[in-house]
Order: structure tokens, then sequence, then C-alpha cells
């Protein structure tokens, strides 16, 4: 009887076994026809989110030198070169630089600079053929860089958050066709209101 | 049943009618299958490879090569080419007699396994006696070739992944005899066109999956093992061993193990189609058809139809297993090498041999059913 | 001679020039792996040769069993032990390899005689084109007791080797003669008596 027992017990566990292999099968043939989230980069590009932290964009002219991006940054990367003035009695600049090879992006630097002489841009793509390239000074820091939804170039194409409710991909989307829930300025609007 | 196509015959009659002698017309055959024989056996590759990169894609939500020729078909002859093109490196150390000799014998006896794979009544480069016996003593010659470019390559990984490569491949070609055994028994012989033909009366209900279904998963997972696919790719896991005994292959050399591999693939379905699934008959047996439309069997032009209705039988059937080969690559993680060990000896071999055993009953008590 | 005799003739040739000069190497060779390898070559040449003779079922079943099986264990015991050194020189290692290709060369004498006085019967008979159910008939008749006799031993093999690697290893170190046993080390342990009893 123990050694039918033990039969039954293997058969049951084997074709359980099997029942699951058979179950993995048809998620994985599942899987067949849904599109592609493929993103053919160079041709499309993903539209950055609202908050996402690219390259750093410095204004020299809003600049006072005061050194607090260089305080808050955790490597103290950025190199603020000033003389003082004495005839204003201020801080005058001469360059300012920043290191993106080193830079983590982390855009402290952004949210504690008192003039707001420093913002984040939405440029992701860095890439050169040599490491120095990408000390970028108070020139290059100061260009706006190309709009992924501006170039005609490229596809854009819009992340997962940006998306209608219940859609999945963000190709061939209508026309117009809104992101669920509401915007932003929608959101700041119905807020003011109530605080009135 | 009519003998169909006889392209050895009608060629050599036809070089005869041209003045040749019978010799001389035979030895211009002879070059002629081995000739297809490799060609089949690439181009079967290439497609193989092609639908593995586009349905692993699939799988996981990809597009897979899309931009060498239309949709991505030309991209296993760009891999090809690239793999020709390359430097062939000789590693440090190591022994280059065998380091070039292990490719070519694991390459050469899956090349020559084809002679039996028949598409066709006459549509086989040789139909032996000895038919899938054949097979499975070709196919016992690869582990040495394994061993020999795992020892050569003066690498670790290289001489782990060339021993499990042999110990594996011994484990479950028992299984693998077994399962061929108990169709050859039903059979009464080892030949593929006997095999094909026994299954062939009643169409898709003669095929040998009703009265072997045990039997057909036993040779699936064996042949999965034997082609080291996943789940029972231990051989080359790149997460533990780099890529096993191909670790320090480059170029031409690595090219023959990647051919070899997919060739073995494509093989076994083939195999699986020819032993289980009829291979070249049609769902509906072709006599009926031929019945149904009034046309006497020996018309020309339905021989034409049926044979090249046989071959796309024998493809569709046999890329239908490579497709499920490459779904199960993505469905199942892979085993260990002790539960790799332990269902080739615990598990496929005692049920290969009461699978055995019941075929020989059956045969014995319902000799119609059972090929008495 | 005919295209057919001719190309029989250069393969024989061929095949047994193989199987020589390889079983020349696995003798003489010193790298024991070389010497695996090259037996694999023996019986590939060997099988070949089967094929010459009509024998096809032989000649496949020669490569399963030695080349797939018997060689692939040799090499696989090979190199699981394979050290990579040279051998240490045994002193009058030159008198045991003359014994042996003297003993060697005798065999190969008697052989040679044996088979040149023998007077060989040709049969005139076509040879069997399906070899298999021949063997298969003379299986289950007149060779009856040796098929069933080399089953039960391939069972006593099977069961003796499911025995073996049943058989559960519990390793304990021995105790050699002559050395006093050495108790095992231990943490040395403040005693565990409270310490209001201990200060009576």
């Amino acid at each position: 009887m123990k050694f039918l027992n033990q039969i039954t017990n293997y058969a049951k566990e084997v074709v359980q076994s099997a029942k699951y292999i058979g179950q993995g099968l048809s998620v994985t043939f599942d899987h067949m026809r849904r599109r592609p989230i493929t993103v053919q980069y160079p041709y499309e590009k993903l539209i950055p989110s609202e908050r996402f932290r690219g390259r750093i964009h410095f204004e020299f002219d809003k600049c006072i030198a005061c050194e607090v991006c260089v305080r808050v940054c955790p490597i103290n990367l950025p190199v603020v070169d000033w003389v003082f003035n004495k005839e204003i009695k201020k801080k005058e600049l001469k360059h300012y630089s920043i290191d993106f090879g080193v830079c983590i992006f982390c855009a402290n630097c952004v949210e504690y600079c008192p003039t707001n002489c420093l913002s984040v841009t939405e440029e992701y793509e860095l890439a050169t053929y040599d490491r120095h390239e990408l000390n970028y000074d108070s020139v290059a820091m100061g260009r706006i860089p190309y709009k992924v939804t501006q170039d005609p170039m490229v596809t854009p194409i819009r992340e997962f958050a940006y998306l209608p409710a219940g859609v999945m991909s963000g190709h061939e989307l209508p026309p117009g066709a809104q992101r669920a829930g509401e915007r932003p300025e929608a959101i700041a609007n119905t807020a003011e209101s109530s605080e009135n | 049943m009519e003998s169909g196509i006889d392209l050895q015959g009608q060629f050599i009659s036809a070089l005869e009618s041209l003045g040749l002698s019978h010799d001389l017309a035979k030895l211009l055959w002879l070059p002629l299958p081995m000739l297809m024989m490799l060609i089949v056996a690439t181009v079967g590759v290439l497609v193989a490879v092609w639908l593995e990169r586009k349905i692993s894609a699939a799988v996981q939500q990809r597009i897979g090569p899309e931009y060498i020729g239309p949709l991505g078909i030309l991209a296993p002859l760009a891999d090809g080419l690239k793999l020709i093109f390359k430097e062939d490196v000789l590693p440090a150390n190591s022994d280059r007699w065998l380091f070039t000799l292990g490719p070519a014998v694991v390459v050469i006896p899956v090349f020559l396994s084809y002679i039996i794979v028949p598409f066709g009544q006459n549509l086989l480069i040789s139909n032996l006696a000895m038919g899938v016996f054949l097979w499975i003593a070709l196919s016992s010659i690869a582990p040495i070739g394994l061993l020999m470019s795992g020892y050569a390559s003066n690498n670790k990984y290289s001489l782990l992944g060339g021993l499990r490569a042999a110990a594996q491949s011994i484990s479950y070609e028992i299984p693998l005899a077994l399962a061929v055994l108990a169709v050859a028994m039903m059979s009464n012989g080892l030949g593929t066109v006997e095999i094909v033909e026994q299954q062939s009366a009643y169409g898709i209900l003669s095929w040998n999956v009703w009265r072997q279904p045990i039997g057909f998963l036993i040779f699936w997972i064996a042949a999965l093992a034997e082609c080291e696919r996943l789940p029972f790719d231990l051989p080359e896991a790149e997460e533990e061993l780099v890529a096993g005994y191909q670790t320090e292959y480059a170029g031409m050399k690595f090219a023959l193990f990647y051919l070899g591999a997919y060739v073995n693939l494509v093989l076994s379905a083939l195999l699986v189609s020819v032993l289980y699934f009829g291979g070249w008959s049609f769902p509906i047996p072709l006599e009926t058809i031929a019945n149904l439309l009034g046309v006497s069997e020996s018309n020309p032009f339905l021989q034409i139809a049926f044979a090249v209705l046989g071959i796309t039988m024998t493809l569709i059937k046999a890329y239908f297993f490579v497709f499920l080969a490459i779904l199960l690559r993505w469905t199942v993680p892979r085993v260990r090498i002790d539960q790799l060990l332990d269902l080739g000896w615990k598990f496929l071999l005692p049920v290969g041999l009461v699978n055995l055993l019941l075929t020989a009953g059956l045969k014995l008590a319902f000799p119609v059913a059972f090929g008495g | 001679m005919d295209l057919a005799t001719l190309t029989q003739t250069i393969t024989f040739f061929a095949l047994a020039g193989a199987v020589i000069v390889a079983a020349l190497g696995v003798v003489l060779l010193n790298n024991v792996v070389y010497s695996a390898f090259l037996l694999g070559g023996v019986f590939l040449s060997i099988s070949g040769l089967y094929i010459l003779m009509n024998a096809d079922f032989v000649s496949a079943a020669q490569i399963l069993i030695y080349v797939g099986a018997v060689n692939v264990l040799i090499l696989f015991a090979i190199m699981l032990v394979n050290k990579r050194e040279a051998y240490t020189p045994v002193p009058g290692r030159w008198l045991r390899q003359g014994g042996a290709a003297v003993v060697s060369l005798g065999v190969f004498a008697l052989l040679t005689k044996m088979i040149l006085q023998t007077p060989w019967q040709l049969s005139s008979l076509p040879p069997t084109t399906d070899s298999i159910t021949t063997i298969g008939q003379h299986f289950f008749s007149n060779f009856l007791l040796p098929f069933e006799l080399a089953s039960v031993l391939l069972l006593m093999a099977l069961i003796g080797a499911v025995v073996l690697a049943r058989r559960e290893l519990v390793l304990e170190p021995e105790p050699i003669l002559g050395e006093e046993v050495v108790p095992p080390l231990e943490l040395p342990e403040r005693p565990r008596e409270p310490v209001a009893l201990s200060e009576k």
C-alpha cells in the first residue's frame, strides 16, 4: 500500500509540474501577440518626464559667485572662478564649469542656487570621444538643448505615465490624446481656488 | 502505395541517354545528394536562427532583427559572414591540434545524420535499414569532440563545460534510444521510411503520438537535452561557465559549434516529426484525396504536387517543434546538474523502460493497432 | 577493375592504414590524452572496415558502444584525474617495454601464421541487405543462451552499479596506530557556577 501511495504521489507531482510548464508556456505564448515596446532609439525617442534631471543649464549673468552650489554638491564639483572687484565691492565671475563626466545629476546645486541661475535640462545624450570634452564651461552650459518634440528627425514617444488610461504603448496614439488624470496646471488652479 | 518520384533513377537514365556510361552517370550523381544535404542543413539552420531571434524577441515584446533585409531575414547570413571574417584566435598554452579538431568532430556527425531524414518516399539521401539507429550512433560521437575542445582550450570553464556536455549526452542517449526502440518495435524496423509508412494508413489518426504519447514526451525531453537547449543548456550555462566548451573559440571554429547546435536542433525536430507525427504524410491520407479528385495516383502532376506537399508537411511539422523549443527556452529555467542527472536516470530511464514494456504488451494484445 | 571495386580497395587501404597508425599512436605516445583520443580514431576506422564488409549494424553498434560509451568514459576518467605532470622515470623501463614488444610481436606473428594457414571458406551467397533481421533471428534461435547470459551479466552490472551508488559513505578519521588519540579541540570555558554561590 505504502509503495502504491508513493507511486501515486510521484505521478501527481509529475502531472502537476507538467501543468505548471504548460501554464508558463501559455504565458510566453500570450506575450508573442503583444505589441513590442521597443523604442527605435535614434529615430524614436521617449519624451523625458517633467522632473527629468539631465544636463545642468547655467546662466552666466545671473550668477553671484556665492559658491553655494559647490558647498551642496556631494563632491564639490562646480568650479567657480571669480575675483573681488574692490570698486563695486562685489564678486565678479570669470569662469564657471562643471565636469559632467563626474557629475551624478543630483541637481542639488539647482535646488540651492539663490538666484536660479542653474536649472536642469532634459538633455541626456552626452556621449563624447574624450572624457575631457565632458568638462562643460559656462558657454557650453548656456546652450539650450533641442527638444525631442521639436526635432523633425525624431518621432517622440510618450512614456507610460503620460498615456491615456488603459493605453499601454506610446505608439500609434490618436492626436490630442490626453494623459490620465488632470494636467499640472489644472491641479495648480484648483489648489489656488480652494485656498481662496 | 506508389513509390513517388525517383530522382536518382531518372537522373542516371537521363545521363545515359546522353551517351555516358552507367558508372560515370552514377559517379556524377554521387556528389549531388551530399551537396544537397549540406545546403539543406545550412539553409535549415539559417531559418532556425532567424526564427530563434524573431520568436525570442516577440516573447520578450521586442522587435528583433529588422533592418537586415525584409523583417531582418538576412540577419543569420550577416552573423555567418561576421564569424567568417573574424580572427581565428588560438589561446595560449592550448593544444593546437585538438583545439582545431574538436569543432569538426562535433559538426560532421550531425551533418551526416541528415542521410536518413526523409522528405518523401524517395526524397532522402539513403534509405538505410538502420535508419534511426544510425542517428543515435552518430550523435554519440559528438561528446568526444566536446571533450576534445574542452580539454584543448586550456581553460577551467571549457573543461567543465566539456565534461558536463559529455555526462549529459551519455545519460540522455539511453532514454532517447528507449523511446526510439518502442517506435521501432511498432513499425517492425528501424528505417525512417518504414516508420513513416507504418503511420500513414489513416492520416492524422494513425500518427504515432496517439499510440506513443509517453514515448513522444521522453523523446522530446531527451532530444532537447541532446541539443543542449534550455532548460538543459548546462554545458554552456553562461552564468556559471561563461560559455562552457565554446569559451575560447572565435571565428570559424565557433561558427562550427554554432552551426552544429542548430543543425542538431533542426535534425531533432525533423526526427520528432518523422517518428511521432507521420513525417511527410498529410493529415488526410493522400490516396483518399486522389480518389476524391478522380485522378490516378501515377499522374505525374499529382506526384509532383504530392512530393511538394510532403516536403512542406515535413518542414511545417519540424519547424513547429523548433518553435516549441524556442518557446520553452524562454519559459523554463535551467535545471541544476544534479536535477538534470536525476531527471535522466531516475525519471526518464524507468519511464522509458515501462513504456517499452507497455508497447510490447500492447503489440502482443492488439497486433492490429500496434503493428503486429 | 570497375569503379566500385577500386573505391573499395582504396577505402580499405586507407582505413587499414588509419587503424594501424592510430593504434601505434595509442601505444607509443607519451601523452595519455592523445592516446585516448586516438583510441576513438581506431574504433571509428574499425567501424568503417565493418561497413566495407556490409556489416552496417555492427559498425553502427561499434560506434555507439565503443566510441560513444567506452571511449567517452575513458576520456572522462582521464580528464577527471589528469594533473598534467610528467611521469617519473622508472628504472629498467626499457626492459618492460622490450618485453611488451616481444609479446606483441609474438602474438602478431602467431595470428599472421594462423590467418595465412587457415583454409578460409568464402561464402558465395550474396550479402544480406537486411542484417538487423538476420541478427535478430540468430539471437533468438541458435545464439539464445549467450544472448540471455549477456543480458543477465548486464543486469548484474546494473544492480551492482545501483548498489555502489546507493551506499552512503560516512567518512570517519581512523585512529593511526602508534599515535595517541588527540581529543578534539574545545574552547576553555569558565566554570558555570553562579557568582553568589562561589563567594560563600
